[in-house]
């Protein structure tokens, strides 16, 4: 048996030098079009694109690995990757327990969506089923100001949250405007926005630890040669359909 | 699959969902079906050398490996299933990385590391799929094993006496006794006990996407979710209850497949005794 564990601890030990070189990037794959699995079983989107682009500019060998998002910042601190890059607002929250990358897509107002027909009194919110995404800016959000005489629901993948709104299992959902949108628009009518958008969190950045401070600065400095040259914004375009120019002139 | 001529051969709606269903994600999804042949192949295996393992030690005459091999089935018998599956794949992996712990990482670079957990990046260890999948099997093998451990116990006593004292009357030593007669007469008590853990065990496969294997389960999901995006694939609502059904329809395949197995099997392993009336 010792033999045994010693043979693994030095099978993992050759597996971690050789891995030195590779960056990690951690996404969740079921946040379209952020990051999601497309219909060849590959994951695709906006962010998958942007880190192809950001690791070809600094020369990064990369590879893309797909977490679940309520495990995605402990196993980033465990080591299991290097970046997360999951559509992950910058909060002050969060930046104390990891870093972040300058922005690579500016704030983005969240949306309330509801069954089409149905009507919310937003002064006066109450007896209401109102889902979000755990471990969210929504959730955080909801928690505080919702809360009261509602009933939050949080879920752990998007597409469960509408499932579940398209199923009539919540009320009200809450979350990102550039995810909602296309769910809005070829939902057939089923779905619509309703009520005010809520200004929540900063812009989107990649999370890295705090100490791997030179893999922090490799990643801002690519962010902004690809920001400078219209990458980000052409990709922005390409994936939220409509997306105003945000860091080009 | 897109070409014209299928379209003509077929009609447009069927060569459309022949097409669909046979897209990069599906096929991903018929492959991950392999992961769970493996697991309950491989997880059976390792059940059944627990389990003789165990009964081994339930019928020792020393009173504290006899205490072992009753514990053993006792304790694993007692947790759910779930609960050792996530416990013993997590206390497998830190174990390594303590191990790797004591001998990579230094004070400074234990300082550096900001996460309680492991002591030092240097000493992490990222487990693939596949190794994902094997510790999920030695969970699978652990847990089943001691319910094999109890079945093989329950039959060796069931095996008729008068058997073993006729086998010993014809002068056979101890040995020639256990492997010509006992063992072999003990298959026939413990196939219906084995194959009822068996289902169990074909049962529990489908966990195993809780260690992050994108095993059927996983992939049914995903494929079944709504979907908004054209960009992303079919936009269509939540298909899942039609991809779980196929999974149902599976799992009830692989049963009455199991069934036919095990009466073949007893009827092999009951040839040269009397038929019971």
């Amino acid at each position: 048996m010792k033999k045994v564990i010693l043979a693994a601890a030095v099978l993992a030990l050759a597996s971690t030098a050789a891995n030195a070189q590779t960056v990690r990037i951690g996404t969740e794959g079921a946040y379209a079009p952020w990051n999601f699995v497309n219909n060849e079983g590959e994951l695709a989107g906006y962010e998958i694109d942007l880190a192809n682009a950001i690791c070809e500019h600094a020369g990064l060998d990369c590879e893309i690995v797909q977490n679940d998002w309520d495990s995605i910042i402990p196993n980033l601190l465990a080591g299991n990757y290097d970046v997360i890059m999951a559509g992950m607002s910058i909060t002050e929250e969060r930046l104390q327990t990891i870093n972040f990358t300058q922005d690579y897509f500016p704030p983005d107002p969240s949306k309330y969506v509801a069954a089409a027909g149905e009507e919310f009194d937003f002064d006066n919110l109450s007896g209401i089923r109102i889902g979000v995404q755990g471990n969210t800016i929504q959730a955080a959000f909801a928690e505080e100001n919702l809360a009261d005489g509602n009933t939050i629901i949080a879920f752990a993948t998007p597409d469960q949250s509408v499932a579940d709104l398209a199923a009539g299992n919540i009320d009200l959902l809450l979350a990102d405007g550039s995810f909602l949108d296309p769910v809005v628009t070829n939902s057939g009518g089923a779905i619509v926005f309703v009520g005010p958008e809520e200004l929540i969190g900063g812009g989107v950045g990649g999370g890295v630890r705090k100490e791997d401070t030179e893999l922090l600065a490799t990643l801002d400095e690519a962010l902004d040669a690809l920001k400078a040259d219209g990458t980000v914004d052409a990709l922005r375009a390409q994936w939220f359909d409509g997306a105003e120019p945000a860091y080009t002139e | 699959m897109n070409a014209e001529w299928l379209s003509n051969f077929v009609g447009e709606d069927i060569a459309f969902w022949l097409a669909y269903f046979t897209n990069g994600a599906h096929r991903a999804w018929y492959a991950s079906f392999r992961f769970t042949i493996f697991a309950a192949l491989f997880g059976a295996l390792l059940a059944l050398i627990f389990g003789l393992f165990g009964a081994m030690l339930k019928n020792a005459r020393f009173f504290l490996i006899r205490g072992i091999g009753h514990t053993y089935t006792g304790m694993v018998r007692g947790i759910p299933d779930v609960l050792f599956f996530l416990f013993f794949p997590l206390a497998f992996v830190q174990a390594i990385e303590w191990i790797n712990a004591q001998f990579v990482c230094t004070p400074e670079m234990i300082a550096a590391t900001q996460s309680n957990w492991p002591p030092c990046r240097e000493a992490a260890i990222y487990f693939s799929t596949g190794e994902y999948l094997i510790l999920a099997c030695v969970a699978l093998g652990i847990v089943y094993g001691a319910f094999v451990a109890n079945v093989i116990h329950g039959a060796m006593r069931a095996v008729p006496k008068g058997q073993l004292e006729a086998a010993r009357a014809y002068g056979m030593s101890a040995t020639q006794v256990l492997l010509r007669i006992h063992i072999r007469q003990m298959w026939v008590y413990a196939l219906p006990g084995l194959s009822n853990v068996w289902m169990l065990l074909i049962k529990a496969t489908a966990l195993l996407s809780l260690l992050q294997v994108a095993d059927i389960v996983w992939w049914a999901g995903q494929l079944g979710a709504p979907n908004y995006l054209p960009q992303a694939g079919l936009v269509h609502g939540d298909w899942r209850w039609g991809y779980y059904t196929a999974l149902f329809v599976f799992y009830i395949f692989v049963t009455l497949l199991s069934e036919r197995f095990f009466q073949r099997v007893t009827v092999w392993a009951r040839r040269g005794m009397p038929v019971e009336v």
